[in-house]
C-alpha cells in the first residue's frame, strides 16, 4: 500500500479557531507528506500555524476539515481511546518547556508512558534505565525536574517521549529554553534517534536547527510557502 | 505507582492537604462520637429496666366494664376474684403479685395527706422491693415508701390513721427506681386482707404476672385472649416489653437526629474537600495535558484524583474513628459519669459507621473534580496558564 510509505499525511487541512466575531484560520489549507525515517523541520514565526499543525499531527486536535493519517490511519475516524492509544504507542513528543511531572523523580517520568500502557514493572524499571543511559543522565535518574538544569530536563523528556518505542517523534522548539551548548547535546540525541529510523518532526523558527533536517516546510499564515 | 503518585501530589500542598484531612476527622469524630454516646446512654437507661423485661400486667379491661355501665368511677373497676385466679393458673405463668391500690387520705399525728395505698402479699413486696429498716411484717401493720417517710419523718413504730383505721409502720423502703407496676416511694403498703378491710373492695386493682421466658410473653396474651377474654373483654394485658421498645425506638432517634447535626460538620468537611480538589485540578491542569498527550486514558485521570480523596478521606476517617472514642469517653464521662458501655460492639459499630460516611463524603466531594480533570482537552490543558 501507497499510504505505508508515509508516516504522517497530512491532507488538505484547515483549523479555524474563534476569536470574539472572527474566525482565524491557524492552518489554512496545508497538505504535506512526511515519509518515514524522515527528519522534516516546521519553520515559521510565532503565529504562523506551526505548533497547531504539530498538534494536530499529534492528535491532539482535530482539523476543521481534511485528513490527518497517521501510518495509514485516518485519524479523524477514531474515538477519544483509539487516539489517546496512538498518542502512547506511535508518537513520541518534546516541548519546549519539557512539561516532565513535578511530582516524580526522572526515572518515574520515563516509566510514566509505559505504566498507562500497563507494561510490566520489571520491564519498565529495565527501559527507563537503558534510556536514561542512551541520554547520558542515568545519574540524575532519582533527581525530581526541579533539580536539573533544562538541558538535564530535556533529555529526560526525551527518554520519556522514547519509552513506548514510538515511530514518530513529534518536537515542539525542543531548544527554544536552552543554551547553546545544551541545545546542541538534546539535537544531537534527537538526529540519533532519526538515524535509528524513527521518523522526526520539529517545529522551530531557529534556521540553525533546521540544518539537522533532511527538509525543510516554512509556514506562513497558516500555508506552505516553501519547501526545501 | 498510582498510589504513589497521588501521595506525592498530596504532599505537594501539606498544609492545604492536612487542613482538609483535619475537616474529616473533626466530622468522622463529631458523627462517630454522639453515635457511640447515643448507643452508651440508650444502653445506661435501658439497664435500669432489665429486670422488668418478662413482666406482664393484667389490667381490668375498663371500656367492658365502662359499656356495661359498670364501670363509671374509678375505684369500682377491678378484676374479680375468680378471673385473678384463673389468669395465674394460666400457662406460662412463672410467678405472680395481686395488687390492689386507691388513693385516700391519710392521718399521721396532725398532718392530713392524700397518698396511694396498695394492698399486697408480704411474699410479693418481698420480692420486689428492698427494706431500709423494720421488717417486711404486714399483718395490721404497714410498709411505706422512702420518700413518704423522709417527708413526715416516720419511723419504724410510728402509727398511722389509714381511712380510720390505725397502723403501725412495721419497714421503710429504700429509694425505688421508677417502676410501671407499683411505685412505692411515696405509698403506703398494707395487706390484701387489711386492704380489703379499710377500702371493701372485692377484686384486684391489677396482677403483675412474671412469665417463664420473654418468648412466652406473646403466648401467655394470647393465652388470656382466648380463654379470659373470650365471651367479652375483661382484662388487658399490657407488657412492659413494649416500654423497652419504645425506649429503643425512641433513643435511636435521637441519636440519629443527633448524629445529623453531626452530619454537617462532614458536609463542611465536604465541601472544603471540593474546593481544595477544584483548586488542585486548576494548578495541575498543564500537568493533566501532559499525561493525556503521553498516552493516558481520561479514565485514568479521573482515577487518580479519585484516588486522592480516597486517601485523603482514608487517613481523615481512620484519624477520626480512633479519636471519637476518645470523644466517646469524654461525653460519657461528662453527662453518663461512666464510661461502663463504652467498650462495646456498639461502639466499633459507629466508629465504622463514622468512617463509613467520611470515606462516602470525600469520594462524593472528590468525584466532580476528577471528572472536571478527566473532561479537559489535552490540548488546552497544555495550553493552560
Amino acid at each position: 500500500m501507497m499510504s505505508n510509505m508515509y508516516a504522517i499525511e497530512v491532507e488538505d487541512v484547515k483549523k479555524v479557531y474563534r476569536v470574539g466575531d472572527e474566525y482565524v484560520y491557524a492552518v489554512n489549507g496545508i497538505s504535506l507528506k512526511v515519509k518515514k525515517g524522515e527528519f522534516l523541520c516546521i519553520m515559521g514565526a510565532s503565529g504562523s500555524g506551526k505548533t497547531t499543525l504539530l498538534s494536530l499531527m499529534g492528535c491532539l486536535d482535530k482539523p476543521t476539515s481534511g485528513r490527518v493519517l497517521i501510518e495509514g490511519i485516518d485519524v479523524s475516524k477514531l474515538g477519544e481511546r483509539e487516539l489517546t492509544e496512538i498518542r502512547r504507542d506511535k508518537l513520541g513528543f518534546i516541548f519546549q518547556q519539557y512539561y516532565l511531572i513535578p511530582t516524580l523523580t526522572a526515572f518515574e517520568n520515563v516509566e510514566l508512558p509505559m505504566l498507562l500502557k500497563g507494561v510490566p514493572k520489571k520491564k519498565r524499571e529495565k527501559r527507563a534505565m537503558e534510556l536514561l543511559r542512551i541520554m547520558g543522565i542515568e545519574k540524575a535518574a532519582n533527581r525530581k525536574p526541579s533539580e536539573l538544569s533544562g538541558g538535564m530536563q530535556q533529555r529526560v523528556a526525551i527518554a520519556r517521549a522514547l519509552a513506548n518505542n514510538p515511530s514518530i517523534l513529534l518536537c515542539d522548539e525542543p531548544t527554544g529554553n536552552l543554551d547553546t551548548k545544551s541545545g546542541k547535546v538534546v539535537m544531537d540525541l534527537i538526529k540519533e534517534q532519526n538515524e535509528r529510523g524513527v521518523t522526526v518532526v520539529l517545529v522551530t523558527h531557529d534556521p540553525d536547527i533546521s540544518n539537522y533536517a533532511d527538509r525543510v516546510v516554512k509556514i506562513r499564515d497558516g500555508k506552505i510557502v516553501e519547501v526545501s | 505507582m498510582y498510589i504513589q503518585m497521588a501521595f506525592r501530589n498530596l504532599k505537594r500542598n501539606g498544609i492545604r492537604t492536612s487542613l482538609a484531612i483535619v475537616g474529616i476527622i473533626i466530622g468522622v469524630m463529631a458523627v462517630a462520637s454522639i453515635g457511640i454516646f447515643g448507643a452508651n446512654l440508650k444502653a445506661t437507661v435501658l439497664s435500669n429496666f432489665q429486670n422488668i423485661t418478662d413482666e406482664v400486667l393484667v389490667y381490668p379491661a375498663y371500656s367492658a366494664h365502662v359499656r356495661h355501665g359498670i364501670a363509671t368511677t374509678s375505684g369500682i373497676t377491678y378484676i374479680d376474684k375468680r378471673t385473678a385466679e384463673r389468669i395465674v393458673r394460666l400457662p406460662y405463668v412463672k410467678d405472680y403479685a395481686f395488687v390492689k391500690s386507691t388513693f385516700t387520705t391519710v392521718k399521721y399525728k396532725n398532718t392530713v395527706f392524700g397518698t396511694t395505698v396498695y394492698g399486697m402479699d408480704e411474699n410479693s413486696v418481698k420480692k420486689m422491693f428492698n427494706l431500709k429498716s423494720g421488717s417486711f411484717r404486714l399483718l395490721g401493720s404497714c410498709i411505706v415508701g422512702y420518700n413518704l417517710a423522709d417527708r413526715l419523718n416516720l419511723r419504724v413504730g410510728s402509727k398511722l390513721d389509714i381511712n380510720g383505721h390505725v397502723f403501725r409502720v412495721s419497714g421503710i423502703l429504700k429509694e425505688a427506681g421508677a417502676r410501671f407496676d407499683v411505685n412505692p416511694n411515696n405509698a403506703i403498703i398494707v395487706s390484701l386482707r387489711d386492704f380489703d378491710r379499710i377500702f371493701n373492695l372485692k377484686g384486684y386493682s391489677f396482677i403483675i404476672v412474671w412469665v417463664k421466658s420473654l418468648k412466652d410473653v406473646q403466648l401467655f396474651k394470647e393465652s388470656v385472649d382466648k380463654t379470659i377474654n373470650s365471651r367479652e373483654k375483661k382484662v388487658d394485658v399490657f407488657e412492659l416489653k413494649i416500654i423497652i421498645d419504645q425506649i429503643n425506638k425512641t433513643f435511636n432517634f435521637v441519636s440519629n437526629f443527633l448524629m445529623a447535626i453531626a452530619g454537617v460538620s462532614l458536609l463542611v468537611a465536604g465541601v472544603s474537600i471540593l474546593n481544595i480538589m477544584l483548586m488542585s485540578t486548576m494548578e495541575r491542569t498543564k500537568e493533566i495535558g501532559v499525561m493525556m498527550a503521553i498516552g493516558a486514558y481520561r479514565t485514568t485521570i479521573l482515577k487518580l484524583f479519585l484516588l486522592e480523596a480516597l486517601i485523603l478521606g482514608l487517613i481523615g476517617s481512620v484519624i477520626g474513628a480512633v479519636l471519637s472514642l476518645l470523644g466517646g469517653y469524654a461525653v460519657d464521662m461528662a453527662i453518663l459519669h461512666s464510661i461502663k458501655y463504652l467498650f462495646s460492639l456498639n461502639t466499633v459499630f459507629y466508629m465504622l459507621e463514622g468512617m463509613f460516611f467520611g470515606l462516602l463524603t470525600t469520594l462524593i466531594s472528590g468525584f466532580y473534580p476528577a471528572w472536571k480533570a478527566s473532561k479537559l482537552e489535552p490540548l488546552e490543558a497544555l495550553r493552560y496558564e
